[in-house]
């Protein structure tokens, strides 16, 4: 069934894409963002400590997760014809190489206002065992 | 990688050239340079997190859409974060620790775009022992529309 505003409803849930992350997709997404910070490339940086965190090896880029969040609300909404506007999201625990991370939707709220008609999404991303690195809200238009 | 070729990868370099957390006033504007956003750029970003939607890659396709040609995801300012900012800007600081985002969309940007940015620091707090900054940033095009603004918290290294 096509995804429609009228058949939306609260609970909806969508399913994005699982991502293998490795040192090679780290490295890949240095290249594709330009943030070439060590976090994600130097395995002797990241024997010490950031204050009171050790990560204990490199680590994905946060925004490596918020790219496939994006990626999950777009696919999503350009065959409904839908707009991603807004997407805020949170990092709650490193994603390291070996992880395999899925990004996923629940539709939280609809909104009509004066001129336009919105979605709001619970998303979260998961690692293999079922461990939240990333949550956040998703905000897509539907325009009339 | 051309793009990568052209852009300093050593985020060591410049380190002592940054702001530290101290040096970090609010409301100061952050240096920012002038970016051409090309679909090789576009399209690398796009396989570093797997985006293979045709409308940022299939001229024909996007010509249909309702933005009548090829755009970037909006996710790209990931990467024009970076590309609008000079070697010394203290984002680049290595340490600094991402802990999470807010962005909201307004126009794509496109192949071809010359984009700027203004940015700076809107906040700075400490929490828990550690050092936070919020940044503040709008992303344009060449004919001057918002393609899309957003902030970000960052860790700072100590």
């Amino acid at each position: 069934m096509t995804t429609t505003f009228e058949n939306l409803g609260e609970g909806d849930s969508i399913d994005g894409p699982k991502f293998e992350v490795s040192r090679e997709s780290i490295r890949l997404f240095c290249d594709g963002s330009l943030d070439y910070n060590p976090l994600h490339l130097d395995d002797e940086y990241m024997k010490g400590s950031f204050g009171k965190t050790n990560f204990g090896g490199i680590i994905m880029h946060g925004m490596n997760n918020f790219g496939l969040i994006s990626r999950m609300i777009t696919d999503w909404a350009y065959p409904a014809g839908a707009i991603h506007r807004r997407l805020e999201t949170r990092w709650v625990k490193p994603v390291k190489p070996g992880d395999t991370i899925q990004p996923t939707g629940i539709v939280k709220s609809k909104q009509v206002t004066a001129n336009s008609r919105w979605v709001l999404i619970d998303v979260m991303v998961k690692n293999q065992a079922g461990e939240k690195v990333a949550t956040g809200e998703a905000m897509v238009e539907f325009p009339n | 990688m051309a793009q990568a070729e052209a852009f300093e990868t050593d985020f060591w370099k410049h380190a002592n050239l940054r702001k530290v957390w101290d040096d970090i006033v609010p409301g100061v504007p952050r240096k920012t340079i002038p970016y051409t956003l090309t679909k090789a750029a576009i399209e690398l970003y796009c396989k570093s997190v797997g985006e293979d939607h045709p409308i940022y890659f299939d001229e024909a396709y996007a010509r249909t859409t309702r933005y009548g040609g090829l755009i970037a995801p909006p996710s790209i300012h990931i990467l024009l974060m970076f590309s609008c900012t000079p070697a010394d800007d203290w984002m680049r600081s290595p340490g600094t620790v991402n802990a999470g985002q807010s962005w909201s969309y307004n126009i794509p940007a496109r192949p071809d775009d010359v984009i700027t940015l203004q940015a700076r620091a809107l906040d700075k707090f400490i929490k828990r022992e550690r050092l936070f900054v919020v940044h503040d940033n709008v992303f344009f095009n060449q004919h001057g529309d918002v393609i899309c603004s957003g902030r970000g918290w960052t860790i700072r290294p100590e």
